[in-house]
Order: C-alpha cells, then sequence, then structure tokens
C-alpha cells in the first residue's frame, strides 16, 4: 500500500507540472503537442548539465541535481520557442508544427548524446548516467497511517514540482497575465481590442509549458530511468495531454486525472510482484495508464470544453 | 543592405514563384536548405559532407562502392533498399489519406505493428503453401490494419476523441500487449525476436541466387508503385475522394452541402489504416521475417515527414519516400565509413519536415515579395528620373 501511493506520486507529479504546462499553452490558444520533444529535450540538457558538473566537482555534491533542474527548465524553454516561432510568426498548422518538434527532439537528442559522449568524454554510449536521487522523508507527517506515505521517501523534485504548481495555479487565476492568456484561447480579438499582444502573451504561455515540460523531464529520468537515453521517450507527454483534456483544460481537475494514471501505474506494478508472476507480465500492466486514458477519454470527452480559439492561427483581420 | 535585400527577394521570386511549380519547387528548396544545415553539422565535425553524402548513396545502391562482399553487387544493394523502401511507400499514402480528411495518424506505426502481428499469427506459421499464403497476407494485413484505423475513426466520430490522442494510445498499448505476447510465448530464445515466418509467406524473397550474385528480391515493390497512383484516381477523381478533401478543408461547409462528415472521418481512417496494414506486412513480413518486441517501426513516423514534404500528394510521395529511405537506409553504411553517428540522417529527416511544415509560410513570404517587386517597378517606371532598384 505505502509503495503504492510513493511511487504514484513520483510518476504523477511531473506528468502533472507537464500537464500543466499544456494548459498554458492550449488556455492561450496554441495546441501543443510538442510536451514530448519538450520533455526529451530538457531532460537531454539537464543530464548533460548535471554530467557535466559531477565530472567538475567530486564527491557526493548536490549541486548537479539542482543544476540538472535550472538547466532542463532552461533548455526545454528554449527548445519551445521553436514551436512558438512556427505556430505564432509563420503560421504553421499547430498539430504539425507539434508532431514535428517531438520528431525533431527524438533525432537530435539521440545524435547530440552520442556525439557529446564520444567527444567531451571519449566513450561510445548513447546514454548519460544520471543515478537515482536521493530522497527525503518528512519526520512527524510520514508517522499519519496510510496517508503518511505521501511524506516518506520523496524525491526533492516533487516538492520544487508542488512549489511550481502553486505559482502556475496562482498566476494563471489570480493576475492579470492568466485572464489575458485565458481570453486569448477564447477569443483573441477581444484581447486585441483591449490593447494587449496576443502573439506576446503566446510566446510566453508556450516558453512556460517548455520550461515546465523540461523539468518534468528531468524529473522522469532521475526517478524512472536513472539515465537520459532515447528511452525517454514513452509518450508521456501524450499521457499529459491526455490528463489535461480529461481535466478540463482546469489544473486541480487535471492533478485529479494525473493521480489516477500515477496509481494504476504503481497499483499495476505492486500487483505483479505480490502475485510474483513472471517479469514479461509487467508488459501488460505498462498499458494500463493508456487503456484508462482511453476509456476516460471514451466516457468524459462529451463534457468536455475546449478552449474556442485553440489551434486557430489569429490573424487581426479576421473577425 | 537594402540592395542585399532586393537581390534576395528577386531570387527567391524567380526561384520559388511559379505558382504552377510550387509544389516542386518549395519542398526541394526545404530539402536543399536542410542538406545545407546537415553538411555544416558534419563539417564541424571535421568531415566532408560531400563524402558523407555520397555514402548514403553508396549504402542505398545508387552508387557504386570501392568493395563488395562475395555475391554482393550495386544490384544487391539496390534490391535490399527498394525492400525497405516499400513499407515506407505504403506508410506514407496511408498518412496522405488520413490528412486529406484533415485527420492526422501518427499511428500508422501501432496499425502496421498489430497488422504484422496478427498475420504473423495467423498466416506466417501455418504451413500454407505460397500461392495461397502470400496473396492472404495482403488480405490479412490490409483487414487488420483497416480495423485498428477504422476504430480511431470511430471514436473520434463518435466519442469526439482527438485522433491523436487515442491513436498514440493505441500505439503504446498494441506496443505493449503484443511484446507481451512474443515474449510469452512466440520468442526465439537466439535472436530475442519472435520466431521467423515461413518462407511461403514471406513477402520478400531472401538471398535468392540470381547469376553469381544473392539478392533480396522485395515482390510487392510494383504493387506499392500501382497502389500510389490507384489512391491518386480514388482522391482525385472519385466521389469518395472528393468528400474527403471537402470534409478536410471545411467541416462545417461539407456539412452543409450535405456530406456526412462522420461517415467520412470512419472510411478515411479504415482506407488509412488498410495502406498502413500493408505497411505492416511489407514491413514483417517482407523487410524483416520476425517482430522485435517492445519496439515501434520507425517508418510510421517517417512517413509523415515523406508525407508533409510531398504536400500528400501520392505521385509526389513516390519521390519523397524514395528520398527519406535513402536518408535512413544509407545511414548505417556512411556510419560504417566516414565514422559519423548514423543518427544524423535521421537529424536531417527532421530539419526536412521543419522546413516542410513551414511551406504555405515560404508561399505566402514569395507572395508578398512578388507584390513588393511589382509595385517598385510599377513605381520606378511612373518615375523615370529615379533611380533603378538594384540590378537583380
Amino acid at each position: 500500500m505505502e509503495r503504492i501511493i510513493i511511487d504514484g506520486l513520483s510518476f504523477s507529479l511531473p506528468l502533472f507540472i507537464m500537464a500543466i504546462g499544456g494548459i498554458y499553452s492550449e488556455k492561450s490558444g496554441i495546441t501543443n503537442l510538442a510536451l514530448e520533444g519538450l520533455q526529451g529535450v530538457g531532460a537531454f540538457t539537464g543530464a548533460l548539465a548535471a554530467v557535466l558538473a559531477a565530472s567538475a566537482l567530486s564527491g557526493s555534491s548536490q549541486v548537479p541535481y539542482y543544476a540538472a533542474m535550472v538547466f532542463a527548465v532552461l533548455g526545454g524553454m528554449i527548445y519551445s520557442l521553436l514551436h512558438a516561432l512556427l505556430c505564432i510568426r509563420f503560421k504553421a498548422n499547430q498539430t504539425i508544427s507539434g508532431v514535428v518538434i517531438n520528431i525533431l527532439a527524438m533525432a537530435l537528442t539521440a545524435f547530440l548524446t552520442k556525439f557529446i559522449n564520444r567527444s567531451v568524454f571519449g566513450a561510445a554510449s548513447d546514454k548519460f548516467v544520471l543515478g537515482v536521487s536521493a530522497k527525503l522523508t518528512i519526520p512527524v507527517l510520514s508517522q499519519i497511517p496510510v496517508l503518511g506515505a505521501a511524506f516518506k521517501d520523496i524525491y526533492p523534485f516533487e516538492l520544487i514540482i508542488i512549489a511550481a504548481a502553486v505559482l502556475a495555479w496562482y498566476v494563471m487565476y489570480k493576475t492579470r497575465y492568466g485572464m489575458n492568456l485565458r481570453a486569448c484561447g477564447d477569443n483573441p480579438h477581444a484581447v486585441d481590442a483591449a490593447g494587449v499582444d496576443v502573439a506576446r502573451v503566446r510566446l510566453v504561455a508556450v516558453m512556460v509549458s517548455g520550461g515546465l515540460s523540461g523539468l518534468a523531464g528531468i524529473s522522469f529520468a532521475y526517478s524512472i530511468s536513472a539515465n537520459f537515453s532515447s528511452s525517454i521517450y514513452v509518450g508521456y507527454g501524450y499521457l499529459a495531454i491526455a490528463a489535461l483534456i480529461f481535466g478540463n483544460w482546469t489544473i486541480l481537475p487535471t492533478l485529479g486525472s494525473c493521480l489516477l494514471f500515477g496509481f494504476a501505474r504503481s497499483g499495476g506494478y505492486y500487483l505483479v510482484q505480490k502475485l510474483q508472476m513472471p517479469s514479461s507480465y509487467s508488459d501488460l500492466v505498462m498499458i494500463l495508464p493508456y487503456v484508462v486514458t482511453l476509456l476516460l477519454l471514451i466516457f468524459f470527452s462529451k463534457y468536455n470544453r475546449a478552449p474556442r480559439a485553440l489551434g486557430e492561427i489569429y490573424d487581426k483581420g479576421k473577425r | 543592405m537594402e540592395k542585399n535585400r532586393h537581390v534576395i527577394k528577386r531570387g527567391m521570386v524567380r526561384l520559388l514563384g511559379n505558382p504552377r511549380y510550387q509544389a516542386v519547387t518549395i519542398p526541394l528548396f526545404a530539402i536543399i536548405l536542410s542538406l545545407l544545415a546537415g553538411a555544416v553539422v558534419i563539417l564541424f565535425q571535421g568531415k566532408n559532407p560531400l563524402i558523407a553524402y555520397q555514402n548514403l548513396l553508396q549504402g542505398s545502391g545508387l552508387l557504386p562502392k570501392a568493395s563488395y562482399a562475395g555475391y554482393k553487387s550495386i544490384l544487391t544493394d539496390f534490391t535490399s533498399f527498394l525492400n525497405a523502401w516499400t513499407p515506407m511507400l505504403f506508410a506514407s499514402l496511408s498518412v496522405a489519406v488520413a490528412l486529406r480528411a484533415g485527420l492526422f495518424n501518427i499511428g500508422v506505426s501501432g496499425q502496421m505493428l498489430t497488422a504484422g502481428f496478427i498475420t504473423t499469427l495467423t498466416i506466417g506459421y501455418s504451413s500454407l503453401s505460397a500461392p495461397l499464403a502470400k496473396p492472404l497476407v495482403l488480405v490479412m494485413g490490409i483487414l487488420v490494419g483497416a480495423l485498428v484505423g477504422g476504430l480511431i475513426g470511430w471514436l473520434k466520430y463518435q466519442f469526439n476523441i482527438n485522433e491523436v490522442v487515442s491513436s498514440i494510445m493505441i500505439n503504446y498499448i498494441a506496443q505493449y500487449v503484443i511484446s507481451f505476447f512474443i515474449n510469452t510465448y512466440y520468442v526465439n530464445p537466439v535472436s530475442r525476436q519472435s520466431n521467423a515466418v515461413s518462407k511461403a509467406a514471406r513477402l520478400s524473397l531472401m538471398d535468392t541466387p540470381v547469376g553469381n550474385l544473392k539478392m533480396d528480391i522485395p515482390l510487392c515493390v510494383l504493387l506499392a508503385v500501382i497502389t500510389a497512383f490507384i489512391v491518386k484516381f480514388l482522391l482525385d477523381r472519385t466521389t469518395f475522394g472528393y468528400e474527403l478533401k471537402c470534409v478536410g478543408t471545411s467541416r462545417n461547409a461539407a456539412r452543409y452541402a450535405g456530406i456526412h462528415v462522420g461517415k467520412n472521418i470512419v472510411m478515411a481512417m479504415f482506407f488509412s489504416g488498410a495502406l498502413a496494414g500493408l505497411a505492416g506486412v511489407t514491413y514483417y513480413l517482407g523487410y524483416f521475417g520476425s517482430i522485435q518486441p517492445k519496439v515501434l517501426p520507425s517508418t510510421g513516423f517517417d512517413a509523415i515527414a515523406v508525407s508533409l514534404l510531398a504536400n500528400s500528394n501520392p505521385v509526389g510521395i513516390i519521390f519523397s519516400s524514395f528520398l527519406i529511405t535513402v536518408l535512413s537506409k544509407g545511414s548505417t553504411y556512411m556510419n560504417s565509413a566516414s565514422g559519423l553517428e548514423s543518427e544524423i540522417a535521421s537529424v536531417i529527416t527532421g530539419v526536412i519536415l521543419l522546413f516542410a511544415a513551414c511551406g504555405a509560410y515560404i508561399q505566402y513570404k514569395v507572395k508578398t515579395f512578388q507584390d513588393e517587386l511589382r509595385e517598385e517597378e510599377r513605381k520606378a517606371a511612373a518615375e523615370p528620373s529615379t533611380k533603378e532598384g538594384g540590378n537583380g
């Protein structure tokens, strides 16, 4: 039971922060299928920073870990500029742009990982080894029966993610920028008439989605795979999109759907171990989040209300 | 500075201005820009880009290599290239059909895998004789692919589920479930892949002695090329194709015109899935003879690049799929011959895609350049005393 909560949370929270990024972009009217690529590039730059910092500093310093976080956010943000450029300036089809950016991200990070490993570290390897991050337990709260597990063995990135999520919620619903952003997705012409630059609001929203996805990517790299390699691209970005659609493009319900995915996954693994099934059965467990997504979408897509101007290119002259 | 801008404008208009040829010139422009970008990266690594690109062609059997192993020649390289090209062509046609109806079939890989797996089980492992097995493999592939594709279309029509999300979910479900079945029941302990299919069911004749060579002969390559023309005919010359195009251009306008939008969405995905199924059987029962568990074929994703590059024109796809296959097939030889990472080829593919996605913008920009030039000429003609701008 404890393990289900601990593992579930460490999977749902990165998914959640990525979904928030998606909400920012989509609420501003830019369809963002590029989350998958953004988290991959974020994980790549973060892992590179960590490996470089670790080779410069010695011992069990915590610097590489936090450097990885910072550079993952920066990397995701910079790479997301490409999506912004294509969707806002070049008026490309947003769905196509998102998919193209994912394909390019996979190719680029795979190439650069090999290239940097060979030329900088002199090793023929297609991954950056990170190791699993240290965990911490909050003394008193973790003693609470059952629910205390949520405070036990938490990764430091989970705390960063919670802080970022609260901040993102505040900006989205309590500030002027957040209001403009939500208006951009529903009626960009009204926003323009009010004297706000639609392109700039959208640019910032896409960059936020890039930064948050980058954070999610490095979190996955530090927890699930313990390294950076092309195994980071297993569809978490698309899972986050499904989560935000299921959460109806609002932040709190999206947290609910992310938790559901996380617990479906950790619960399934627990079951395989408990029943002592052969390891190939874990493949069947892996499909749980995807099946849950499909089923939920079947039942709830009808009630969904996407932002009205989602996916539409903003054209000043159009009414 | 101003003069330079003028020259660039002139050049762009002269190169890309003619709207009759833009369908060809703009993709070519995208390809050349990407190859140049790739050349810069290769130069940066201290290698000669011309030799690298030559290696790509050599690896695909389009240029002779310096030396060949026994029973091999440029001809065997080329037939093996055709063997890889066949599934790519089918997969790209699949993407194109869906795009025509405004649907983005990113699930081609999952449809290929499912069709390949079920056909392998039912026919690949049977003891049917070759004349019976080979056509059945094709039929089965079409059927399974069409059902999976149709399911995605139906989910979109019935429940309004975004086809990109649902097809990706189905991709992963197919990948894991099939990997489970292969690892549990059909695994070959040596190769860690599924057991090889029977020779009778194989759509490519592997290592067949012809003269003093041993070559792989893809049986379906002609079928793939013919299919491209059939798809072209269906899309451009039939009511079905016209309705698809209407739905793809504007769903509301199509509805007002009395076209059943839902039916067309399902039909488009059904048809697209059938083509993906053909890609799947030519890939898993042709190019390869077995299935590697836990891996989605990258062909399904490269096919998106191919289709975008050709602006989803089936005849254009014949050429663009050829090019992308040269990049992916030749990269292995480039890796061994010049020591460059083979991933550079997929980076170039990605960059081609990026420029192809901007095709509409390039077209728009060329149009504005054209208008500006015309305006300048008009002004120059009206005031003959002022200097003429630029010497282009």
